[in-house]
């Protein structure tokens, strides 16, 4: 989170973090597709000559003026490719809010745990304490089938607390549900953090 | 810079006059401060709406990669520079103590030496005033946090369209 009071503004970073081929940024040309065209910049995304994440998409919204603060959002997918995790422990830096894209197929169960330990891990080392980081789990590719149940799916991630949403991004049903809740959380949080902050 | 960080008025007119400086000795065509996570802290120079939060997002990506090349090859100096050199504009990125980059946007006739000898002065003036960022915070005095959460959800209504 950052705050510059001079210009006003509030910036959060919201990240999509999950497996490779979960609908991370499906999710994100879902929101950049859904964004007011006067409130949205670019969706920027570093892709592989096979248009696969090489190393984020990114793409920043702002809102009208709030108590005096403009809040904008800083919005990123990581590579979900086992071999790039240096790179989305690079993106989780300074991270305010996290929304994990499970694959909901059976056969991708094992994907989603090891990614899922990946996200404790980084924000760990990253010095984060992973249960105060804000978190969503969705569960993506709900059209599909032979996809676990998602009560099932959450106790194999561990993440039995977590608020949870059902998603299709291909045609982005339940992704903006996921994002206003993420986003909800991180301004909650933020509001605890500036009520403790010193004078 | 995990827990939030929070820029005084007074800090940033600092900064301001630090890279006002840095660009008119260098004939640079824009500056961007950003933190190490790719939040714009402050821009100098004329830039299009939008344009600052993607180069800072992009630059903060870059100086990740290139340090964890630095790191690879035995080195790891926190205050690495390179730059990118194109036909009509060049890049010089700058690390500033792994905290904040300093990105330099700059016409490809302007030499690279005089922007990397006023660059390195900026950054030397700039590493005390980013070492204050994090001791000094709190709210303006007019700041409305519940109003803030509350304004939040009607404006995520707004912002995106059906």
């Amino acid at each position: 989170m950052f705050i510059n009071w001079k210009l006003r503004e509030i910036n959060l970073k919201i990240v999509y973090y999950g497996p490779s081929l979960s609908g991370k940024t499906s999710s994100l040309q879902y929101i950049h597709q859904r964004t007011r065209p006067d409130r949205r910049g670019e969706l920027i995304s570093l892709k592989t000559r096979e248009d696969r994440t090489l190393y984020f998409d990114y793409m920043q919204f702002e809102m009208g003026e709030i108590s005096g603060l403009k809040p904008r959002f800083n919005i990123y997918t990581v590579p979900g490719q086992v071999y790039y995790r240096g790179t989305r422990k690079l993106v989780l830096k300074g991270v305010d809010g996290i929304v994990f894209v499970a694959d909901s197929q059976i056969r991708r169960l094992n994907e989603n745990i090891a990614a899922i330990n990946d996200l404790f891990e980084d924000l760990e080392e990253l010095g984060f304490k992973p249960d105060e980081v804000p978190l969503i789990l969705q569960c993506n590719k709900r059209d599909l089938p032979e996809i676990m149940p998602v009560l099932a799916l959450k106790e194999s991630l561990g993440l039995n607390g977590v608020p949870t949403f059902e998603s299709v991004a291909v045609d982005g049903a339940g992704v903006l549900d996921g994002l206003k809740n993420i986003i909800s959380q991180v301004v909650t949080k933020a509001r605890g953090k500036i009520y403790s902050s010193p004078a | 810079m995990n827990q939030g960080l929070h820029i005084p008025e007074e800090l940033l007119d600092r900064i301001d006059h630090i890279l006002a400086h840095l660009a008119e000795k260098a004939h640079t065509d824009s500056i961007v401060l950003a933190d190490i996570s790719g939040q714009v802290i402050s821009i100098q120079g004329v830039m299009d709406e939008g344009t600052p939060a993607v180069v800072a997002a992009l630059a903060a990506g870059d100086v990740a990669a290139m340090s964890e090349l630095s790191n690879r090859i035995g080195e790891s100096d926190p205050h690495g520079s390179f730059f990118h050199e194109g036909e009509t504009k060049s890049i010089y990125l700058h690390n500033i103590a792994g905290s904040f980059i300093l990105i330099v946007i700059f016409r490809s006739e302007t030499p690279i030496g005089l922007v990397r000898l006023f660059a390195k002065r900026a950054v030397e003036q700039l590493l005390p005033v980013t070492e204050e960022f994090e001791e000094i915070v709190g709210p303006p005095a007019d700041y409305a946090p519940d109003d803030f959460r509350k304004g939040i959800t009607q404006e995520l209504d707004d912002t995106f369209t059906e």
